[in-house]
């Protein structure tokens, strides 16, 4: 019936199209613009196609002849013919072998037991932007400059991001109040040192690389690249998200968040969207803001939001899509953004979430890729998609903005995006080098490792059988996506996986500041007992050492930082004193060692930029992470405190503890394989010298000896 | 021209694009599915873009052409969906809005040519009875592979004219319209044949014989003058309908 039903319906299509072309004369087949755009959109379209075709023919030799000129043979020493490298950014391998012992990762199971599974040794500190510097570098930080996601200006002592630098246009005039910009925004990258997806481009090999951290702003390179973690948001932040809602509230998010108030109107609610400083008004604080209504209907449990043109509904507990919004600032002035809305309260009360903005990849206004067109590339194939460098809002769960499952629907939802990206690139990838590193492991891992302990401070309230298993949810799902690559690539792949740092409890607060202040190494002002953020109330007149950031400790140099006063013959005892007070300092509530090793900055690196590094790098132990009051230069009366934050498990502590994972689909032979080795490691099995400057060793890898891994549903 | 100098029937297809072009562009976002058409474009930029971006890539470039093709398909597919709506009254106003605007009535003194399709029985006996103002220039033509009798006619003075085509016993008429303006041209009589009427004949239908097939006045074709070019009318609104329709599909964000 059904099929008769078909038949029929495509018999009426067929006489209806054969009506359509043949019954109407000539003159009166044009049936007005809509007809008439989309036969010219068509045959424009394939007459580029045509164009590019003839273009692509005719200039094909001279790009080979260029290519053998350039003695560009690639492949020729080439042990492989692929490369694919997923970058699980924070799996742990402890963890790892757990869910292969209890049977969870059946084709991680088999990538070990037929290829090579190892810990990977990390950087000094473990922090991802440091890890993945060297990871593509095959350096360490002292040749590449990456030493934490902040680094400290040394004239005021207040941080700045380390990985780029973004300025104003370089030219602009005035008119009265109004600064017109001439150009647009100048970004620097400050991470030093050569990847080797250049290397290998330079030398004819084709990459692919999607988010690998700290690659914003792009280079430019023979290959195309999606630029990962660092990647800011509209406002130029790491990531700022909005909470829209109707209740008065003078509180302030302590970071990541702004609270912003909807108007309740005749029929309807009214509030914004902030986003980035009016570009005409630099300096004056003034916003642009993106309007938006929310018509709510209580008894549904839905609302209806108008955005700008844009009309959609929410349900309760919903996300939209990724809204494209304007920020308009006079005529041709304006910045293109993405966000997406969650409708969190609807009555008596109307609380609405809205995503940090995006920049919009598909309409750029800072370059996010190279070349810029393959961001919009990707957007036209899948639809937007997050650009931020940290596009998981871990602040908004933090703040208790989102919880636990609106958090999560946040990051797989990325996630899916990023394996969409991942498979096109296999595809476009036949032969060279396609690297995709995975957020969502490290985000899911620092947030809910709360319910993978008894006793963590932040879950105590929630009773052991009613924690859910997302970690243990989220390695099934990263093995399900292994076991799908596997089926996309042969014998003459080499596919390995990554991991720049393993996880462990973050139970604990240690301030460093505080212990500083203790023990007398970082004076107060006046009459103070403890100080603001960024070392507000510090005297730098009488302060020898202090922190910032997530492990860096440093001394208050004298001829190095403005008001330092540490002689540079009192450095490396000052040193030696920290490092022997601080190396094993125990937590009086427990007695566990806080601090499991302190590492002189001169014996773990090497370089020319080792004089941008801080002077001794903190280990934490196991538990145990740098406070969030130390991070931001606070100074407290507590040394050690109970860390009560959704963010609960954490990687930035002594870099022994916590090494990466490492998976290959070939036998490696070494023992200790670290991350500085995979970048040689790669270039050696395409056959290409290896660059003098490298500090990495490559491994010896075995030849395909089996073939294609089969995969496991898991 | 009109008597202030203004191109009338410029401004008249202008007028008509942009009500058209408005009508069509909003019938077109409520009858498609915008949001696959969206989706069918980006796609479409998309491989384009591909092409460039993996431009060494051989196997990858071919299965870009590959996928433009279908893209087109699905775009064009689509894109037409919303024409099922629009075709049958836009086609039957354009037929009208062509008697208007397709042809210019005969000029007084200029020659032109009175066609009549009879049947082979009458070719021979068949006469063009002409009212006062008309008159026959030269003998009639008989074309028996047609079954054809053409006459060259001028018309004396501006006027609306009927003449008669006499044959077995029996009138058929047909109008001739002599003079300037925009009068409401009929270039052919004709006999049964419902659609073919519909599309070319502004009369009545012949009486029913199986004499007289169809009686034909050969109107000129009307140009009009705009922007500097001389434009068949369809033409005129072929393109003013795409510009007003592209400048409404943009202040009302509907993609086509």
């Amino acid at each position: 019936m059904k099929q008769d039903r078909n038949l029929a319906r495509r018999k009426f299509r067929f006489v209806g199209l054969a009506a359509l072309v043949l019954c109407p004369l000539a003159a009166h087949a044009y049936a007005g613009p809509g007809a008439g755009f989309a036969v010219l959109s068509s045959f424009w379209t394939l007459f580029v196609a045509f164009l590019y075709s003839i273009y692509a023919f005719f200039v094909w030799p001279f790009r080979q002849l260029f290519r053998v000129l350039r003695r560009r043979k690639a492949y020729g020493k080439a042990q492989i013919k692929r490369a694919v490298i997923l970058g699980f950014d924070g799996m742990d391998p402890e963890l790892t072998e757990r869910f292969i012992t209890e049977g969870r990762l059946p084709n991680l199971a088999k990538l070990r037991d037929q290829g090579t599974f190892r810990k990977l040794r990390t950087t000094y500190p473990p922090i991802s932007p440091v890890a993945w510097s060297t990871f593509m570098t095959g350096v360490n930080p002292g040749k590449h400059n990456i030493y934490d996601f902040l680094a400290r200006d040394l004239g005021t002592y207040l941080p700045f991001l380390s990985s780029a630098e973004i300025k104003g246009p370089k030219r602009s005039f005035k008119i009265g109040k109004y600064t017109v910009p001439l150009g647009g925004a100048r970004i620097k990258g400050m991470r030093k040192g050569i990847p080797f997806w250049h290397w290998l481009g330079d030398a004819g090999i084709f990459c692919s690389v999607i988010r690998v951290p700290v690659t914003f702003p792009p280079e430019k390179f023979p290959g195309v690249l999606l630029s990962g973690m660092c990647v800011p948001d509209l406002k130029g932040s790491q990531g700022t998200f909005c909470l829209c809602t109707t209740r008065m509230s003078g509180d302030k998010f302590r970071e990541g968040g702004v609270r912003v108030p909807i108007q309740r109107k005749d029929s309807h609610f009214a509030s914004y969207v902030p986003g980035p400083e009016d570009p005409l008004t630099p300096g004056s604080g003034t916003e642009l803001r993106v309007g938006f209504e929310v018509h709510r209907d209580p008894a549904a449990k839905r609302a209806r939001f108008e955005v700008d043109s844009q009309s959609f509904t929410l349900k309760l507990g919903e996300y939209s899509e990724w809204i494209p919004v304007k920020f308009k600032a006079g005529v041709g002035f304006g910045a293109h953004g993405i966000c997406r809305f969650y409708l969190k309260e609807l009555s008596p009360e109307v609380e609405v979430y809205v995503t940090p903005v995006n920049i919009d990849p598909g309409k750029p206004d800072l370059p996010i890729s190279h070349p810029v067109t393959y961001s919009i590339y990707l957007a036209k194939l899948f639809g937007p998609y997050a650009t931020l460098g940290l596009a998981e809002d871990t602040w908004a769960l933090n703040e208790h903005v989102l919880d636990d499952q609106a958090f999560l629907a946040q990051c797989y939802a990325n996630h899916d995006d990023r394996e969409r990206m991942l498979f096109d690139a296999l595809e476009k990838t036949r032969q060279g080098l396609c690297a995709c590193v995975f957020d969502t492991t490290d985000r899911v891992q620092h947030m809910f490792w709360r319910y993978l302990e008894d006793d963590h401070p932040a879950a105590r309230e929630v009773p052991r059988q009613q924690r859910p298993e997302v970690i243990q949810d989220l390695y099934t799902r990263m093995d399900n996506l292994i076991g799908r690559v596997l089926k996309e690539i042969e014998d003459d792949t080499l596919l390995m996986i990554v991991s720049d740092h393993g996880f462990k409890s973050f139970a604990r607060c240690v301030n460093l500041n505080a212990w500083l202040h203790q023990n007398g190494y970082l004076a107060l002002k006046a009459g103070k007992t403890e100080s603001g953020d960024w070392f507000e109330d510090v005297d730098w007149s009488r302060t020898r050492a202090y922190t910032m950031g997530l492990n860096g400790l440093y001394l208050n140099l004298k001829g190095r930082e403005r008001e330092g006063i540490v002689d540079a013959e009192d450095t490396e005892s000052l040193k030696n004193e920290l490092r022997d007070k601080l190396n094993g300092l125990k937590d009086p509530a427990s007695g566990r060692v806080g601090i499991t090793g302190v590492f002189d900055c001169d014996a773990v690196y090497a370089g020319p930029y080792v004089d941008n590094a801080p002077d001794l790098i903190v280990g934490y132990g196991d538990g145990f992470r740098a406070s969030w009051d130390s991070v931001m230069g606070k100074v407290t009366a507590q040394i050690f405190e109970d860390n009560l934050k959704a963010w609960s498990g954490d990687h930035c502590i002594d870099p022994r503890l916590v090494p990466g994972v490492l998976f290959c689909n070939r036998k490696i032979a070494d023992e200790k394989p670290a991350i500085v080795d995979v970048a040689p490691t790669v270039m050696k099995l395409f056959g290409l010298p290896l660059p003098g400057h490298f500090d990495g060793k490559p491994w010896t890898v075995a030849a395909a000896t089996q073939s294609s891994l089969g995969t496991i549903e898991s | 021209m009109g008597s202030l100098g203004v191109n009338i029937p410029a401004l008249i297809v202008l007028g008509i694009s942009v009500v058209i072009g408005l009508l069509m562009v909003l019938v077109f976002a409520y009858t498609s599915d915008q949001k696959a058409i969206h989706v069918a474009k980006d796609h479409l930029k998309a491989h384009l873009l591909a092409l460039r971006l993996f431009q060494d890539q051989i196997a990858v470039v071919l299965r870009a052409y590959g996928r433009i093709l279908l893209a087109t398909g699905r775009y064009l597919r689509l894109a037409f969906k919303p024409l099922l709506f629009v075709i049958v009254p836009l086609t039957f106003l354009i037929v009208q809005i062509d008697r208007y605007l397709g042809m210019t009535p005969i000029e007084a003194g200029r020659p032109f040519l009175v066609k009549a399709r009879v049947a082979e029985s009458v070719l021979n006996d068949a006469t063009l009875l002409l009212p006062q103002g008309l008159e026959t220039t030269a003998p009639a033509v008989h074309v028996p592979a047609e079954n054809e009798i053409a006459w060259r006619v001028v018309a004396l003075r501006d006027g609306d004219y009927l003449l008669n085509l006499h044959a077995n016993s029996h009138l058929f008429s047909k109008s001739v319209k002599v003079g300037a303006g925009l009068p409401r041209l009929s270039p052919i009589r004709l006999r049964g044949r419902l659609w073919e009427r519909i599309f070319v004949s502004g009369e009545p239908a012949l009486a029913a014989s199986d004499v007289v097939d169809a009686i034909e006045v050969q109107y000129p074709a009307r140009d009009i003058a705009f922007a500097g070019f001389e434009w068949n009318w369809i033409w005129l609104f072929f393109v003013l309908s795409l510009v007003t329709g592209f400048i409404f599909k943009s202040v009302l964000g509907i993609e086509i």
